[in-house]
């Protein structure tokens, strides 16, 4: 790519920032007024801000990713500190990439609270929790599967509920689905086989699900 | 006739009072028109056309709600029933805009209070609505119908509450995925009992309980009742009591589908979908799973929209559903179903026109799962309506594109999204610029551009050459230098809004449109190469041009956010301290 005619312009301040008018063909210059400068045809602008090229070369993108955790102020309407940077929290963490994939709130919202993926649940999950119904979503695993479902318990009202839920989720093409066993993680950590304490109970010690193959 | 005859001309002294059109019959023709379009054209007419024209005026389209004021648009137009305002950037739904930037509806309200006492119907995207707003519209408009909130904020429950008390006549309650606080759903039982105008109710993206008796209550006086859209805390349980009292809904959102029902409920829940007549767009279904689709089944023939957007499908659910809807013309999926469940979609909906492929897990990196390039060929050949298309994947091919535009060559809407920025052709190693050039080369009526993945100045070289009746253009992590802008700002003869960012476009790119920023409605570009000079010297250049910079660093000269738009009302007033109108 050769460089055509290169104008820089004098601003009234004669401010050393003068920019670079690539000029291809007709450009319509006259009402902008020209003065030669001999600044060469790529800009330097302020090194605090990456180049385009610097930041996104697509072999340096796995570097460049948003981590796990997604911009907190998403979360519908956290108090936001006014006076300072509300311009540089929207900006950009250091590891995510702000608004990108470009997903409305709500959605996004959502995506929090279902998806996998997901370490922990220490983020805000957006927006305060509903009275009355307080939704507990559960991640759950098949062993063999690679991706993650995840279920609310709440809606349920027996383990048969459940496993009829599971299977169908999980049963796709599968042909002895009824033959797993599930299995959950309590709030200590231990992994037991469900079923064994009231619904009741079992609904309010569940963190994660789990179906296993039958080993026999 | 001659229709610049004017009655104060003294040209007309003596003449032709005979052909000169009665202002009466003048006005009752014009009132007929309803298009913005022809009532734009209308205006120029003549002066009397001028004037009839805005005296017949009863609904006012408002792109850019800082490009006018509210005491310009009711100064020119005296009998407005009807207004629709949009406000900030599209970007700020992403997040891109920060908070407490502007568009508040209050002043428009207060300014409508005094000179549109008449006000029936207010429909808002993009604002910000305070719940003191929603009350002041409550009582300031005794003849209030409808409103209909998009993607607005600084709302809560409560203001609902307000409307629901003391809108008497109120025909239509629309709110769209907002960010609305939830302060409780008591606002429900705040209709009065005597209250049956209802027609069109939506509160889907409340994010509580409401009273369901009440709502079941409302429903069953309503007996216009067209449109109900429940949140998704309304039980699968509780729908069929709704359905029952509303057969003749054509628009339902359900609340959530994962529930655990007896036989007896399904079986009256498929009753009351099958008394469902008039059903024609179904969506909600939030966690369905393909367990109680069985109930559906009897209304599925007559959809013509379906948004399952909100249940993770899977293929096989979807291969089981769609070849019961025949007629959809509109379909919204997550791309749970992958690449199996858009051939279902390519072989059971050939009427399809419109398209929305949602990603599940949008931030998840481990996951490489999804939709590709061969789901989307697979509609393209079974969907050759298709004209609709915002499609999220993680990886696509030139030849790909090419190919569903060959198949689809009407497209005017075209939006893909390669969700890592910067992806190439992954089977070529190529940039993407041939996908988007086939698009423009192809598809002549396109309106609507979103691209991704990576992309060189070509593509916009071809957008400027083809793209002749080209709207709205969204750019992210795109383009290699100034030139890129520039050609699509030389090309695109219709375009109205530019929308850019992350992308290597500088000053120059951003003074080469100078002559052409007055006849869009706006320009944005942020995380680019512009500094403060080019953006003072674009204002100054183009007083009747709002340019409105944002900046990280009070000392840097480099832009961070820039956004031009035209007006006729100057500068705002209401700017917040980190924007800065130059």
């Amino acid at each position: 790519m050769t460089m055509e005619l290169q104008l820089g312009l004098a601003l009234p301040n004669n401010s050393t920032e003068g920019f670079d008018l690539n000029s291809r063909g007709s450009e319509p210059l006259s009402h902008v007024g020209s003065c030669l400068a001999s600044e060469s045809g790529i800009r330097e602008y302020n090194s605090k801000k990456r180049s385009f090229d610097e930041a996104f070369v697509p072999q340096t993108l796995a570097l460049l990713v948003w981590n796990k955790q997604p911009n907190e102020e998403d979360e519908g309407h956290s108090e936001l500190d006014k006076n300072s940077s509300t311009i540089s929290k929207s900006d950009g963490d250091e590891d995510g990439i702000v608004g990108w994939p470009p997903i409305k709130t709500p959605r996004r919202k959502l995506c929090h609270q279902n998806c996998g993926g997901f370490s922990g649940g220490n983020f805000d999950d957006g927006g305060p929790r509903p009275r009355g119904s307080k939704s507990t979503y559960v991640k759950v695993k098949m062993e063999g599967v690679a991706i993650a479902r995840k279920v609310d318990v709440n809606l349920h009202h027996s383990y048969q509920s459940l496993r009829d839920t599971l299977d169908d989720m999980f049963g796709r093409g599968l042909k002895n689905v009824k033959a797993y066993k599930l299995t959950y993680q309590d709030g200590e950590g231990d992994w037991l086989l469900a079923g064994d304490v009231p619904w009741s109970a079992f609904i309010q010690s569940v963190r994660r699900l789990k179906l296993l193959r039958s080993s026999d | 006739m001659d229709p610049k005859r004017s009655r104060n001309s003294h040209e007309s002294v003596n003449s032709s009072e005979s052909t000169r059109f009665p202002d009466e019959v003048l006005e009752r023709v014009l009132s007929l028109l309803t298009s913005h379009k022809d009532r734009s054209s209308v205006s120029l007419v003549c002066k009397d056309w001028y004037n009839a024209e805005r005296w017949t005026r009863t609904h006012v389209f408002i792109g850019n709600c800082y490009s006018v004021s509210p005491e310009i648009v009711v100064g020119r137009f005296p009998a407005i029933r009807s207004v629709t305002l949009k406000g900030k950037p599209r970007f700020s739904d992403f997040n891109l805009v920060p908070e407490n930037w502007g568009a508040d509806i209050h002043q428009w309200l207060v300014v409508f209070a005094e000179k549109y006492p008449f006000l029936e119907e207010l429909r808002l995207k993009r604002m910000t609505v305070t719940d003191e707003s929603l009350e002041f519209l409550a009582t300031s408009f005794s003849y209030f119908k409808a409103i209909s909130l998009m993607s607005c904020d600084g709302f809560s429950t409560d203001g609902l509450a307000a409307i629901a008390t003391h809108c008497k006549n109120l025909t239509e309650l629309d709110i769209q995925e907002n960010d609305m606080e939830d302060n409780g759903g008591g606002w429900l039982s705040c209709f009065p009992e005597n209250f049956t105008s209802l027609e069109v109710l939506n509160f889907a993206s409340q994010q509580g309980d409401v009273s369901f008796d009440a709502l079941e209550k409302l429903v069953d006086r309503c007996k216009s009742l067209r449109v109900l859209k429940v949140d998704k805390y309304v039980k699968l349980e509780q729908l069929h009591r709704l359905l029952v009292r509303a057969p003749q809904l054509t628009d339902l959102g359900t609340g959530n589908f994962q529930q655990e029902l007896t036989p007896r409920q399904c079986a009256e829940l498929e009753s009351a979908f099958s008394n469902c007549k008039n059903l024609h767009t179904l969506s909600g279904l939030w966690d369905a799973t393909s367990l109680y689709f069985p109930v559906l089944y009897s209304a599925c023939g007559r959809l013509t929209f379906l948004n399952l957007s909100y249940a993770a499908l899977q293929s096989g659910d979807l291969a089981k559903l769609l070849p019961h809807c025949p007629n959809l013309r509109r379909l919204w999926v997550l791309d749970t179903v992958e690449d199996e469940g858009l051939e279902a979609i390519g072989s059971s909906c050939p009427l399809l026109e419109e398209l929305r492929v949602f990603p599940a897990a949008p931030f998840d990196l481990d996951i490489n799962r999804g939709v590709t390039e061969s789901g989307f060929i697979a509609v393209s050949r079974g969907c050759p309506r298709l004209h609709y298309v915002l499609y999220f994947c993680r990886q696509m091919t030139n030849a790909a594109v090419a190919t569903i535009v060959q198949n689809c060559p009407d497209f005017t809407h075209f939006r893909l999204c390669i969700m890592n920025p910067g992806q190439r052709d992954y089977l070529t190693g190529e940039p993407m610029d041939e996908a988007f050039g086939a698009v423009v080369k192809t598809c002549t009526k396109l309106q609507r551009l979103a691209i991704s993945g990576l992309l060189t100045d070509l593509t916009f070289e071809y957008i400027g050459k083809y793209a002749k009746n080209l709207e709205t253009l969204s750019v992210a992590f795109a383009g290699s230098s100034d030139w890129g802008m520039q050609c699509v700002l030389r090309g695109c003869p219709k375009l109205r809004k530019l929308e850019i960012r992350d992308s290597p476009f500088g000053n120059a790119a951003l003074l080469s449109g100078l002559a052409k920023y007055e006849s869009m409605r706006s320009l944005w570009m942020s995380a680019c190469n512009v500094t403060m000079n080019a953006c003072k010297l674009l204002a100054r250049e183009k007083p009747r041009l709002n340019v409105e910079v944002m900046k990280d660093d009070e000392t840097d000269s480099q832009v961070d956010k820039v956004y031009v738009y035209r007006t006729i009302a100057g500068p705002r007033r209401d700017a917040p301290p980190f924007v800065l109108t130059l």
